[in-house]
C-alpha cells in the first residue's frame, strides 16, 4: 500500500493534535483505560477472550503501549505502516482472524469516549477512519502470508537436562518452518496457554526440519520453567513464524567473532553451524561466558564441533571462580584481551548486562559499530515491540 | 437370508445410507446371468427420488439460515454493557492477575533462594574436599618423610605387612576424618562468636562447649571470615596438616601407631 496517498488523502480532515490530547486523557488513566477495554471487548465479544492468557497484566501495557506509538507515528506513515505489517502478521498466531478487527475497534473508541469528557463526533469519526486504516493495514499485510500457516505444530523428539535450570529441546515442525541462522522463533506450550516466548534455534535449518532449543528456567518464569521441568518426548508446540535480528551479512566474508552468554550461544551456534555448511572458508571465534565452570551446559557439543571444525575456536571464560584449563574474567574482558579482532564481523548474546559490557569492550577494541550485531536474551521475550525489538 | 433391493426398501420409507451399501440385487435366470434388470432399475429410481429430495431439503435450509442472518444482522449493534458489567469484570481480572502474579513472585523467591542454596552447599563441599585431599597429600607425604623416604623400587613386601599397612592407613583416616570435624566444627563455633559480637541479638545462647573441643594447634589460626574461598582455604589445610600429626591418632594407639610407621618403614628399608 501506498502510504503517502493515504497522507494526503487523510491529512485534510484529521484533527491528529485532538486525536493525540483524547489518546493522553485515556492513557494518564493509567490501567484503569485497558482494563475498561479489555472488560468491554470480552463482554461484546465473549468469544475475544480466548485469544489471551489468563493473566492480562502484562496485555494491557502492551496494548496501550502499542496504540501510543501507533498515535506518535499517526501522521508519520512511513515509519508506521512496516510496523503495522508486522504486527497484522504476528497475530496471526494468536488466532486473529479479520472479523475480531471491528470487535476491537468498538471497543476501543468506547474506551476512549468513556475516560474523555470532550469526546465529539469529530473525534470519533477521525478515530473510526484511523482504526480503520490502521485494522486494513494489518488484515492486508496478515493476507499476503495467508499461504503460511499461522503457527508450525511441533512436536518434542528430546528433552535433555542440563544442569538444575536449563534443558535442551529438539523439536520437529510436522511442516517445514523456514528461517535464518541467528533468528528467533516464538513458541506457545499447551501448559501455559496464550503465552509465547521467543527463543533461537541453536541450529541451521536442516534437512529434517529439526530445531534444537535451549531453554533456561527463569525462577517465576511461567514458559520457560514449563519448558524445563514438565515438557517432555512426544509433547507438541506450537511455533510462530520466524523473526529475525541477530543476523550474519550474507554478503560479508570476514572472519568471525561470536560472544555468548547463557542461552544466547543458541543462535551463535547456529551461526557456526551454517558456516560449517557453506563452502566459504572463515575463521571464527566462539567465546562463551558463563559465571561458573558447571554453567557450560553445552560442553560435549562444543567440544565436538571444535574437534570438527578446524577454522572453529572455542574459548570460554568464567566469572566467579577459577577453573583449569579455562580464561577467568568477565567475557567483555576476555573477548578484549584475546584479540586483536579488528578486521571481525562480531556477533554478541547474552543477558543485557554482559551484552552492553562486552559491545562496549569490542568498540574500545577499535571495532565499529557497524560491524557489531547484539541480542539480549533476557528472561520472559513476550515479543517483538513495534520497533521489532524481541526483548522486553 | 439377502434381502433384496424390494424387500429392504418399502415405498414410502426414506432411503438410508445403509440401505444403499447393504442393498442385494436378486440374480436372473440361468440364461440372462447377472442381477435382475427390473430390480436395479427400481432401485436407482429411488436413489433419484432421495437425491432430489434432499437437494430441494438442503436449499430450504439455506433460504432460512439467510433469513434468520438478515434477522440478526437487522437487531446490531449489540447492546453497549452496562458500566456496572464492565467493572465488575475489570474487578474479577484484576483479581486474577493479583493471583497469577503472586503465585509467581512466589515461585521466583522459592527457586532463587534454593538455587543460592545449591551453589552455597555445592561450594562448601567443593572447599571442605579439596582440603581433605591436601591434607591427606600432605600427610602422606610427612609418612613417606618419616619412614626414611620412599619405597625403593622392586621391594618384595609379605601379604600379613600389607595387611598391617592397610589396617594402619585405615585407623589414619579415620583419625583424619574425627580431626577434620572437630576443627571444622570448632571454625563454625568461631565463625559464629565472630558474629555474634557484629550481631548480639543473632546468638541464643553462648557456645562455648565447640571451644572446648577445638584441638590445641588450631588457636594459631584465625577464624576465617566470610571472603573468597581460596583465602580460607590455606589456613585450614594448614591446620588440618598439623592436626594430622602422628600424635593425633586414635586412642589407645598413641604410641603403638608411629611405631608400625617407623616399624613399616624399617621393613622397608630392610628389604
Amino acid at each position: 500500500m501506498c502510504a503517502t496517498s493515504h497522507d494526503e488523502s487523510t491529512g485534510a480532515s484529521v484533527d491528529i493534535p485532538a486525536m493525540r490530547a483524547n489518546f493522553a486523557r485515556a492513557a494518564a488513566a493509567g490501567d484503569e483505560a485497558p482494563l475498561w477495554f479489555y472488560a468491554h471487548l470480552f463482554l461484546t465479544h465473549p468469544e475475544t477472550r480466548q485469544l489471551f492468557p489468563v493473566s492480562m497484566a502484562h496485555q494491557r501495557d502492551r496494548l496501550f503501549a502499542a496504540l501510543g506509538d501507533v498515535v506518535a507515528r499517526v501522521d508519520d506513515l512511513d515509519s508506521l505502516v512496516p510496523i503495522l505489517q508486522q504486527l497484522g502478521r504476528d497475530h496471526r498466531k494468536f488466532g486473529t482472524v479479520a472479523e475480531h478487527y471491528p470487535a476491537v475497534g468498538a471497543s476501543l473508541l468506547a474506551t476512549l469516549e468513556h475516560f474523555d469528557e470532550d469526546w465529539g463526533e469529530a473525534l470519533a469519526a477521525d478515530w473510526t477512519a484511523a482504526y480503520e486504516l490502521v485494522a486494513k493495514v494489518m488484515v492486508e499485510a496478515a493476507d499476503e502470508v495467508a499461504d503460511q500457516p499461522p503457527w508450525w505444530d511441533a512436536e518434542v523428539v528430546g528433552h535433555e537436562r542440563r544442569g538444575i535450570d536449563t534443558a535442551v529441546l529438539r523439536v520437529r515442525p510436522a511442516t517445514p518452518l523456514p528461517f535464518r541462522p541467528g533468528e528467533s522463533i516464538s513458541l506457545e506450550t499447551d501448559l501455559r496457554p496464550r503465552l509465547w516466548r521467543y527463543y533461537s534455534p541453536a541450529n541451521a535449518p536442516r534437512s529434517d526440519g529439526e530445531l534444537e532449543i535451549h531453554v533456561r528456567a527463569w525462577p517465576g518464569g511461567p514458559v520457560s520453567t514449563a519448558l524445563v521441568h514438565q515438557v517432555g518426548v512426544g509433547d507438541v508446540l506450537r511455533l510462530g513464524p520466524p523473526v529475525g535480528h541477530l543476523a550474519l551479512d550474507p554478503e560479508s566474508d570476514r572472519d568471525l567473532l561470536l560472544v555468548a552468554g547463557g542461552t544466547g550461544l543458541a543462535p551463535l551456534k547456529a551461526v557456526v553451524d551454517s558456516v560449517a555448511r557453506c563452502d566459504r572458508a572463515r575463521r571464527v571465534d566462539l567465546v562463551v561466558g558463563v559465571r561458573r565452570e558447571d554453567h557450560l551446559y553445552d560442553r560435549a557439543d562444543l567440544a565436538r564441533l571444535e574437534q570438527e571444525h578446524p577454522w572453529l575456536t572455542v574459548t570460554v571464560a568464567v566469572s566467579e571462580e577459577q577453573a583449569p584449563g579455562l580464561e577467568h574474567g568477565d567475557v567483555g574482558d576476555v573477548v578484549a584481551r584475546t584479540g586483536p579482532w579488528q578486521s571481525r564481523e562480531a556477533l554478541v548474546a547474552g543477558p543485557p548486562a554482559m551484552v552492553h559490557h562486552t559491545v562496549e569492550r569490542l568498540l574500545q577494541c577499535g571495532l565499529p559499530r557497524s560491524r557489531i550485531s547484539a541480542e539480549v536474551f533476557a528472561p520472559s521475550r513476550p515479543g517483538p515491540d513495534v520497533d521489532g525489538k524481541v526483548t522486553s | 437370508m439377502t434381502m433384496t433391493a424390494d424387500d429392504m426398501t418399502p415405498r414410502g420409507r426414506r432411503l438410508t445410507p445403509a440401505d444403499v451399501r447393504e442393498v442385494r440385487f436378486a440374480r436372473s435366470t440361468i440364461l440372462h446371468p447377472g442381477y435382475s434388470d427390473t430390480e436395479v432399475d427400481r432401485f436407482l429410481d429411488r436413489v433419484g427420488e432421495e437425491l432430489a429430495r434432499l437437494h430441494a431439503e438442503k436449499a430450504e435450509l439455506r433460504d432460512r439460515v439467510q433469513a434468520l442472518r438478515a434477522q440478526v444482522g437487522d437487531e446490531q449493534p449489540r447492546e453497549a454493557p452496562t458500566a456496572h458489567a464492565v467493572s465488575l469484570l475489570a474487578v474479577a481480572q484484576q483479581t486474577a492477575d493479583r493471583y497469577v502474579a503472586e503465585a509467581e513472585s512466589f515461585s521466583r523467591v522459592m527457586v532463587s533462594e534454593a538455587q543460592q542454596q545449591y551453589e552455597e552447599q555445592l561450594q562448601t563441599a567443593r572447599e571442605k574436599v579439596g582440603a581433605m585431599i591436601q591434607a591427606a597429600h600432605e600427610a602422606a607425604a610427612r609418612i613417606v618423610a618419616d619412614g626414611g623416604g620412599p619405597a625403593p623400587a622392586g621391594d618384595a613386601r609379605t601379604a600379613e605387612e600389607l595387611q598391617e599397612q592397610v589396617a594402619y592407613l585405615q585407623a589414619f583416616g579415620q583419625a583424619c576424618r574425627t580431626q577434620l570435624r572437630a576443627y571444622l566444627e570448632a571454625l563454625l563455633a568461631d565463625v559464629e562468636q565472630a558474629w555474634g559480637r557484629s550481631d548480639p541479638a543473632a546468638v541464643p545462647v553462648p557456645r562455648s562447649a565447640p571451644r572446648t573441643a577445638r584441638p590445641t594447634p588450631a588457636p594459631e589460626s584465625p577464624p576465617p571470615v566470610a571472603g573468597p574461598a581460596p583465602a580460607a582455604e590455606p589456613t585450614t589445610v594448614e591446620a588440618a596438616a598439623v592436626l594430622l600429626g602422628e600424635q593425633s591418632l586414635g586412642p589407645g594407639s598413641a604410641d603403638d601407631a608411629p611405631r608400625q610407621v617407623s616399624g613399616a618403614g624399617a621393613t622397608l628399608d630392610r628389604s
